[in-house]
């Protein structure tokens, strides 16, 4: 019966319903969305570094763990000397740039020779054809060639021969190679470190071990000899990023489901808080018909639940709907959905709504049944 | 009058034990209500008893203070002194709670202006009395009452498609589902036509005979008032005569 209610009143006003639906709906899309898209992305860039083939990394001290930020680059002759090291089978440099082309991207100038040793060479989707069998730094006949994944170049819809200007220079596309080895764009070491001015540096180093087995002895060679260097194995590096526990990066979670959380706790405060009030001669009904404080509570915070409920279906509809545009829009993006952050979500949309009903719903309880009844 | 009444059973056991046996006793009864800065002295010292199985009417001229009499009665509100026992029950000395509780098992409310929930169906709005008292749908009780008030038709519409005299109906019903042993009737003809008003007075006064229903009546009709056994007259905040 007190369902039959609930239904009837929130279908009596379907405008207002809507928008606590609505609300409730963002709500839970942008919890989805943000998480996801910071938790894709990071994990992405995991994959990525993982998929290089490495075993061990070596950034400067104060490296951040978002490669290219911060830190200056390292003298190149630390990548030579760490070749010497027992069961090291190739080291690669590659110096990280910022481009603020075309949107944020970090561009790899990556030495060819030692990269296709540490990583087994791109595969390439087109062009460097004519490049099959090279095993010189020919890969770049030219100091402003450039290589970019596939995702790049179906985002940017790019074709090889098409001139690209990056970092103030333009660029001639000479390969797209398939996504999953460290970056998107690669340009020439030498070319990178002319740009960055940081001849001979490099802003970090990829160690391939003559067998995975060695990884832990390696590393500890290389943190003897380099004791304040940040040196991580791949696997220990893949294992940070995607463990969830990265300080800064929760708190600007936190942040913005908060804020998500707000929006919605405070339209279904309004919402029930204006429903009391043009309700208020029914509450008066009720109570002359004997409904306790509880009924009445309990009549209101299952009408937020159930606006709540819906909201929280059409979120997560809106949630795929919002990752498909988006992905369609920004094939280089990542969007990770999990069915423990739905549930998170809908669990923060519930308790916002609960506690945004509360007070709407004491208030009505506490409602003097004899103005209720006079109310106009 | 020709009303089918006899379908209804009451379970009060006052209605067969206790003819004689006063269902409200009032001494003293008083009222003041704060607004603003200003006591406004409601009821002024009211004494009053009403026999289980008697329909009194109140009368008397606006702000006499025969509603705030009325809600006393139901429990909607406490009074400020005096001593007021319904069924038995001591309302000065009830917490609000106890009051509801009361009312939700033992009093009925009918309404100048109907009072039914709009966004509900007749036949919700009377089940809804049912499942606040919290005892569960009654169908044969619910058959009973629909039946003696002639609204069997109407149970599906919502209230703005009811006439003022189907509504009142349908407030009836839904006021003596539960089988309350008091019936609070606040001007049930006030917005209602000779023709309802007669129809709406006959159904009360054949609950009254048929099942001793005990009904109080505020009203400014005589006509009304004369449907009643007896007539209580009150003037600024007392009886005056009964």
């Amino acid at each position: 019966m007190i369902n039959k209610m609930i239904l009837a009143n929130v279908l009596h006003r379907p405008v207002r319903t809507a928008i606590a639906i609505l609300a409730i709906a963002i709500e839970v899309t942008m919890v989805l969305i943000v998480v996801g898209l910071t938790s894709g992305m990071r994990n992405e860039t995991a994959r990525r570094v993982e998929g290089i083939g490495a075993d061990i990394m070596v950034q400067p001290a104060g490296a951040s763990m978002f490669l290219g930020l911060g830190s200056a680059p390292m003298p190149i002759k630390i990548g030579e000397d760490i070749t010497r090291f027992p069961h090291v089978l190739a080291v690669t440099p590659v110096l990280i740039q910022p481009s603020s082309t075309g949107g944020i991207n970090l561009v790899w100038g990556i030495d060819m020779p030692s990269w296709d040793r540490v990583t087994g060479g791109f595969v390439y989707h087109s062009g460097g054809a004519d490049r099959q069998g090279c095993r010189v730094d020919c890969s770049f006949a030219d100091p402003y060639d450039l290589i970019v994944d596939d995702w790049n170049a179906k985002a940017n819809r790019l074709k090889v021969g098409d001139t690209v200007n990056l970092l103030n220079h333009d660029f001639r596309l000479v390969g797209i190679v398939e996504h999953g080895k460290g970056a998107r764009m690669f340009i020439p070491l030498h070319t990178a470190q002319d740009l960055a001015a940081s001849e001979n540096r490099a802003t970090v180093f990829w160690v391939k071990c003559t067998d995975p087995g060695y990884t832990d002895d390696v590393l500890k060679s290389i943190r003897d000899w380099l004791p304040k260097y940040q040196i991580l194995s791949v696997r220990e590096y893949y294992t940070m990023m995607t463990s969830n526990n990265i300080p800064a990066l929760n708190a600007f979670i936190a942040a913005l489901v908060g804020v998500a959380v707000a929006i919605g706790f405070l339209v279904i405060l309004l919402t029930m808080y204006t429903t009391i009030t043009e309700r208020t001669r029914e509450i008066g009904i009720l109570k002359s018909l004997g409904a306790s404080k509880r009924y009445i509570i309990n009549a209101i915070l299952r009408e937020a639940g159930l606006l709540c409920a819906v909201g929280i279906t059409a979120g997560c509809v809106g949630t795929l709907i919002a990752r498909k545009v988006l992905l369609s829009s920004f094939p280089t993006l990542s969007v990770d959905l999990t069915v423990e952050w739905a549930i998170r979500a809908a669990v923060l949309a519930l308790l916002g709504t609960l506690i945004g009903a509360f007070y709407p719903a004491l208030r009505a309880a506490q409602l003097d049944p004899v103005d209720a009844l006079s109310y106009e | 009058m020709g009303f089918p009444l006899s379908g209804l059973r009451t379970s009060h056991p006052l209605a067969v034990t206790a003819l004689m046996e006063a269902i409200i006793q009032t001494e003293n009864l008083r009222k003041i209500y704060r607004v603003g800065k200003v006591d406004v002295h409601a009821l002024r010292g009211v004494d009053l008893t009403v026999q289980a199985g008697e329909f009194i009417a109140i009368v008397g001229p606006s702000g006499c203070g025969k509603s705030t009499l009325l809600h006393i009665l139901g429990g909607l509100t406490g009074p400020t002194a005096g001593r007021v026992l319904v069924d038995g029950n001591d309302f000065l000395r009830m917490s609000d709670a106890d009051r509801t509780r009361f009312r939700r098992h033992k009093i009925g409310f009918v309404f100048q202006r109907f009072n039914l929930l709009p966004t509900l169906s007749a036949r919700s709005n009377i089940a809804l009395a049912q499942h606040i008292q919290g005892n569960g749908f009654n169908p044969h009780r619910f058959d009973a009452v629909v039946e003696a008030l002639g609204i069997r038709e109407k149970l599906d519409a919502q209230p703005y498609a009811l006439s003022g005299g189907e509504q009142q109906r349908v407030a009836i019903a839904r006021a003596v589902i539960c089988e309350p042993k008091i019936l609070l009737a606040d001007e049930p003809t006030g917005n209602l036509d000779t023709e309802n008003s007669q129809l709406v007075l006959n159904m009360m006064r054949a609950l009254n005979r048929s099942f001793r229903q005990t009904i109080l009546m505020i009203t400014h009709n005589p006509e009304a008032a004369a449907v009643a056994d007896r007539i209580v007259r009150m003037r600024d905040g007392r009886i005056i005569l009964e």
